[in-house]
């Protein structure tokens, strides 16, 4: 029996995010790593140097109109109150609480009774907000040079170079670490979770991980509504191939960018 | 009566428009001139040379020999900055200016060279008066020539970039030390919380089996 967790709109927003993102981190990771034979190898198939920066500005105008429709999604459906309080994002004392639990759990406590969101889950949502953010004004601010020094000085240039990239190596290393060690390595969802692909999720899985959300909707009487099929084989296939390059990309990256951090002048 | 009256007005009037400038016009490193600059890619027409200061104090004069040079501050105000480099020569740009060769993206990344921003021989210091790279008019002479449109607030890209996290930033380039470091803190603290918990996330799954149920 499956169990309906996502919208095909917020899967439709998962899915531009993650490829514009990994174009992002391909075409970012190419440029700073443009000095070593690794760096250009991978700039290559964008068309090197000059084309990865092309292509880089526009997908990162692309990324940040994504934003700001999704910044229009989340508030129309929070002002129409389609989202009840336990459905929502927003942190709350109770995530705290739930990360302490599933630490002492991790230690051979008991484990937290999760509601429809874990706090890892919050806590990616609202570092895509600030990396989009941070990412989005100093990407602006260094997509023309010559635009931007006519409001600033020249060497705020630099600081938001500089700021630009950490940021960008704190995003990828946690996607491509963090998000795809809970998402796909961990044993409950080896290989991969394809909630986000094919918007459902095993009720019986979910009943033991987050107990908290089965049984509000089974007193609110939502959950017979919220049950569907299995997807469709080819759906699943696909959600595996997308999930499963996306996760080889980004620790080919982690990876080379690891090993060839001594041969970049920083 | 009449008549000498207009006879002085118009000496009056020719005595005052004919004042001299207190100074020469100011060059093109001045903010008014920017957006002229920008739109019509001339840069040379309000450039002049420097004024003599007062008749009794020649306050623009190089204030050493200019055959000072070397490693001395006062090199970078100089004509030849290396006139006295020895065996000046035999030698190339890196063999001193070590950093200078390696912190900065034009080299690393476009393989510019140090005599394309800098200049043939003799190589002016940067603040030698009629230096290419003077900051009065390095946008124009210089930045312009690839980046087209320069302004001189473009021009204060720092090239030459300290390394942002070395304690002596703080002093050359406090904004980039700063900003970099709370950037750094926050990298930090963020893998140092994720990563262990992550970590440990993962073991302890691995040694516990699923009641029920297939795939998550």
């Amino acid at each position: 029996m499956r169990l309906k967790r996502f919208t095909p709109t917020q899967k439709a927003f998962h899915a531009l995010l993650m490829l514009s993102f990994l174009i992002q981190a391909v075409t970012g990771t190419a440029r700073m790593y443009i000095e070593t034979q690794w760096g250009r190898v991978i700039a290559l198939p964008f068309g090197g140097y000059d084309g990865c920066l092309t292509i880089h500005k526009v997908v990162g105008l692309f990324m940040i109109v994504l934003f700001l429709c999704h910044l229009i999604y989340a508030l129309y459906i929070v002002f129409t109150q389609k989202v009840q309080s336990e459905d929502a994002l927003w942190p709350s004392m109770k995530d705290f609480k739930e990360f302490f639990a599933h630490l002492r759990w991790m230690l051979g406590g008991e484990a937290p009774r999760f509601d429809r969101w874990g706090y890892w889950e919050k806590f990616d949502y609202w570092a895509v907000f600030w990396g989009m953010v941070v990412l989005g004004a100093t990407g602006l601010m260094l997509y023309s040079p010559l635009d931007t020094t006519r409001y600033f000085k020249g060497w705020s240039l630099n600081v938001a170079l500089w700021v630009h990239r950490i940021e960008a190596c704190l995003a990828m290393l946690h996607i491509f670490i963090i998000h795809f060690a809970i998402a796909h390595l961990r044993r409950h969802n080896f290989p991969m979770d394809h909630a986000m692909f094919t918007g459902d999720t095993d009720l019986d899985a979910a009943t033991e991980e987050r107990p908290s959300w089965i049984n509000r909707l089974r007193a609110s009487g939502e959950l017979k509504n919220k049950i569907t099929g299995n997807a469709p084989v080819i759906k699943v296939a696909l959600a595996y191939f997308i999930g499963l390059s996306a996760m080889f990309i980004g620790i080919y990256l982690v990876v080379g960018g690891i090993v060839n951090i001594g041969f970049v002048n920083w | 009566m009449h008549r000498l009256i207009i006879l002085i007005a118009l000496l009056m009037t020719w005595v005052l428009a004919a004042l001299p400038c207190a100074a020469q016009e100011e060059v093109a490193g001045a903010n008014r001139y920017k957006l002229r600059e920008m739109s019509t890619g001339y840069y040379k027409e309000h450039e002049v040379l420097p004024s003599r200061g007062s008749p009794f104090v020649q306050w623009n004069a190089p204030a050493q020999s200019v055959v000072a040079g070397g490693r001395a501050p006062s090199a970078t105000y100089q004509i030849n900055a290396h006139a006295m480099v020895p065996n000046y020569l035999h030698q190339r740009c890196e063999s001193c200016h070590r950093a200078e060769a390696h912190n900065n993206r034009h080299v690393t990344r476009n393989n510019i060279a140090c005599r394309q921003c800098h200049g043939l021989e003799p190589i002016a210091g940067i603040n030698y008066y009629f230096s290419p790279l003077n900051p009065i008019r390095r946008h124009a002479t210089v930045c312009a020539k690839c980046h087209q449109g320069a302004s001189s607030s473009f021009a204060l890209y720092v090239v030459h970039e300290p390394q942002p996290l070395l304690a002596g930033t703080a002093t050359s380039f406090p904004v980039l030390y700063w900003a970099v470091w709370v950037m750094v803190i926050i990298a930090i603290g963020s893998f140092g919380l994720f990563l262990p918990h992550t970590g440990l996330w993962l073991l302890r799954e691995l040694f516990t089996r699923k009641k029920k149920g297939g795939d998550a």
